[in-house]
């Protein structure tokens, strides 16, 4: 009922949001999964922030070794750490449940956190 | 006015500040309203929510700027007095913004959340430089908890700002002013002028009747004027030095115009001269108004010294009927600026073999340019998202026919240049319209270069040559471009059947052997109908490429938006292979994102992704934590529409959008 009545002064938006995109390589993924409305674009948000940490990276990268355009190396190396510091689950382990508690997550916890794990598989397997 | 409208944006963004947290079901939205508020006014009222809750700070306020106390609530206010004048400058650009215009445009009643908004959401960059130093002395003093009050003492900020410095200095940097200068300081205008002559036509009381002498002297402005300068002088002297300008102008054009036109309307002393004046404006608008606005013309294609001989060689070599369009070509030669310029945005929809040589031929007038290659591409590319491929079809053919010697030239000289426009097509191979653009130019030029050699031959070799041009230019060109063709060909591709793009491809190798006679001029259904003959036979040479087409290109698309939002990030030229890098970076990203948000959702016992699963992504990214929200990212990143489908927000009638 609000929504309707505020009124826009400007008929497009800026800076879209490709949801069709968004919403089809998710279902390409997993087709047994659904993707909601808001979420498509906190998904976009994210993508959105990925980028732009990956290009300060990159940029970075570029600029200490003095180079005024940014090459494919650097864009790979800022990967390597922007990938690193997003702690994305790395496959399914076992023990894959241990990583969704945790809140705070840095580049010490996630290490630890992969420390805990291995051990904790490694101690399993002994038992075995 | 512009203080009140400030006045509420203050009240909006104080109301809206109070709904950072988004309330439980049966949640009294007056006493959260209350209890922060109450901290920071000094009346410990009992409040009324919304307005009359608002106006009570704000009344504070105005009292207080009227007496010129300064800002209450200690040290950090003062600072941000102070800083106020640093940040003048800065704010004017904030000001200046357009989402800020947003903002003070959109103030409807009653809608807290659509406010502040426009000037944090849309415009985070800018506020956030506008206040440079606002904010460092604002986080020193304000509490750690203060994610979506800083929003809102940015907005509340800019609003003392713009309080406290009178509206004359705010005022030189809207629009509005910055035309009105315009309208002041420019030089003469055309358009203008006869307006501003007929204006001061009551004032000025002069022997003739006035309206007809203000329209006759507008008239004789455009004019290369020498009789009436009396007149003119009478008419013109009172509205002062804009007249006197024009003038000048109006002398340079009688200089450019020469004699002849000016001795016309002296000739014609009486009321017969307005007739006459009124005919000769009409036919050198343009011209005047080119002189006056120098910007404004259109300027001439540089045209290159052509080689009459080898083209009448040329046309002579191809066909008799052509040799008479070659000739009415060479006469109408003076007129070509404009008449090419507007018959190339035409679209072919005539396939006049009489129009289509012309305007054919009139292209090598042209510049063997990237202009005109470029125009030529885009002529095609608003064709083809015109859907009329049908129609290009029997516009090409005729071109062909009739302006092979123009390709001879043209492959010849700017073989480069033209691969390069064209190239941007060759780079989207792949892409089923883009082989039939670019399988159409190939044919072209395949065709004309094959008809000079005249053997059919040498087709192939030409073809092979031209594979060749083109796997050297691809190198050479961006990654972007390609995408960025690729965009544009695919929207306008899916709007046209790939079916007809094939079919075109065929029917132009179809009609290669038959190149060398003399065509008849063709006709729109025979050409349509020949497309679609061809279709079931001649599919098969061109159907290896379709393969995995489809499912590449929606996905490229998506992913080069990113990519083009990566260069942007990184305000640095870059490299093709570093954007490819990025593209692979991204479709792992995506994966990695999916199966983090599958395991989520697998958690919580959901087959649906919501956006807690997504929170929960961002904290373990370590995006969220407790110093930022979801909502504050939402806020920098997110234009304003999206914020308000995410953050939910208090509107009046004690309603929440989106609903919790």
């Amino acid at each position: 009922m609000a929504f309707s009545t505020t009124v826009f002064q400007r008929k497009y938006i800026k800076r879209k949001a490709p949801r069709g995109f968004l919403k089809r390589v998710f279902k390409r993924q997993k087709p047994h999964l659904r993707l909601e409305t808001s979420s498509d674009l906190l998904v976009h948000l994210n993508c959105l922030l990925f980028v732009h940490r990956l290009a300060e990276e990159s940029r970075m990268n570029a600029f200490e070794n003095k180079y005024g355009i940014i090459k494919k190396e650097h864009v790979q190396a800022a990967a390597k750490i922007t990938k690193l510091s997003t702690n994305f689950k790395l496959g399914t382990t076992n023990l894959g449940t241990f990583g969704l508690h945790l809140k705070k997550l840095t580049f010490r916890s996630y290490y630890k956190t992969r420390f805990c794990e291995l051990l904790v598989s490694h101690f399993l397997r002994e038992v075995d | 006015m512009k203080k009140p409208r400030l006045r509420r944006v203050d009240t909006f963004v104080q109301v809206h500040s109070q709904v950072k947290v988004p309330p439980k079901p049966g949640y009294n939205h007056r006493n959260t309203l209350l209890a922060p508020l109450s901290s920071r006014v000094r009346t410990a009222t009992p409040v009324r929510p919304c307005g009359s809750l608002a106006r009570v700070d704000l009344n504070a306020a105005a009292g207080r700027r009227r007496l010129r106390l300064p800002q209450r609530l200690g040290g950090g206010w003062l600072r941000r007095w102070r800083s106020a004048t640093i940040a003048t400058a800065s704010l004017r650009r904030a000001r200046s913004c357009g989402a800020c215009w947003i903002l003070r445009i959109r103030i409807p009643r009653g809608d807290a959340g659509v406010l502040e908004l426009g000037m944090a959401g849309s415009c985070p960059s800018v506020a956030q430089k506008a206040l440079l130093e606002t904010p460092s002395s604002r986080r020193l003093s304000t509490p750690t908890k203060m994610n979506v009050r800083r929003g809102s003492h940015r907005a509340r900020s800019i609003g003392r700002l713009a309080h406290v410095h009178t509206s004359g200095n705010l005022e030189e940097q809207t629009p509005r002013t910055l035309l009105k200068n315009i309208i002041l300081t420019a030089p003469e205008s055309s358009i203008m002028t006869p307006k501003s002559v007929v204006k001061p036509v009551p004032t000025p009381q002069v022997v003739r009747s006035s309206r007809q002498e203000s329209s006759r002297g507008s008239l004789e402005l455009q004019l290369p004027e020498l009789e009436p300068p009396t007149t003119l002088a009478l008419g013109l002297l009172a509205p002062g030095r804009r007249k006197q300008r024009l003038r000048l102008s109006v002398f340079q054009q009688e200089m450019d115009q020469g004699l002849p036109l000016s001795q016309e309307p002296r000739g014609n002393a009486s009321a017969s001269s307005l007739t006459s004046s009124l005919s000769l404006t009409f036919a050198s608008p343009l011209q005047t108004q080119s002189v006056q606005r120098p910007g404004l013309a259109r300027r001439p294609p540089t045209r290159r010294a052509v080689d009459v001989g080898a083209f009448l060689q040329d046309l002579r070599d191809t066909s008799l009927a052509l040799a008479s369009p070659g000739d009415s070509l060479r006469t109408p030669v003076a007129t070509l600026p404009t008449d090419t310029v507007l018959e190339d945005t035409q679209p072919f929809s005539q396939p006049l073999v009489g129009h289509s040589p012309s305007v054919y031929h009139s292209l090598p007038f042209l510049s063997h340019t990237e202009a005109e290659n470029s125009e030529r591409a885009v002529s095609r590319r608003t064709q083809s998202s015109g859907s009329r491929l049908q129609n290009h079809n029997p516009g090409k053919p005729a071109q062909l026919l009739a302006g092979k010697a123009k390709k001879i030239d043209v492959l010849a000289v700017s073989l480069p240049n033209n691969s390069s426009a064209i190239s941007g097509e060759d780079g989207v191979e792949p892409l089923q319209d883009g082989v039939g653009e670019e399988a159409e130019e190939r044919m072209e030029e395949s065709l004309s270069v094959s008809e000079v050699m005249g053997s059919t031959g040498t087709q192939g070799s030409v073809r092979t040559e031209k594979s060749k041009g083109h796997g050297e230019m691809t190198e050479a060109l961006e990654a972007k471009e390609p995408e960025g063709s690729s965009e544009d060909e695919d929207i306008s591709g899916r709007t046209a059947s790939p079916e007809l793009a094939s079919s075109t491809t065929e029917f132009l190798q179809a009609r290669r052997p038959q190149f060398l006679e003399p065509a008849p001029p063709p006709s729109t259904t025979v050409l349509s109908s020949e497309p679609l003959e061809p279709l079931p036979t001649r599919h098969h040479p061109r159907a290896r490429t379709h393969g995995p087409r489809p499912r590449q290109d929606p996905h490229k698309t998506g992913l080069s938006h990113y990519v083009k939002l990566f260069s942007f990030y990184a305000k640095m030229p870059m490299e093709k292979k570093a954007l490819e890098m990025v593209e692979k970076c991204l479709d792992k990203y995506f994966q990695h994102l999916c199966d983090d948000l599958e395991v989520f959702s697998a958690h919580a016992g959901r087959k649906t992704v919501r956006p807690e699963d997504l929170e929960l992504l961002m904290r373990r990214q370590g995006l969220v934590n407790d110093q930022v929200s979801l909502h504050v990212l939402v806020e920098r990143h997110l234009p304003l529409e999206y914020r308000q489908l995410l953050i939910p927000c208090a509107f009046s009638g004690n309603s929440v959008f989106p609903a919790q």
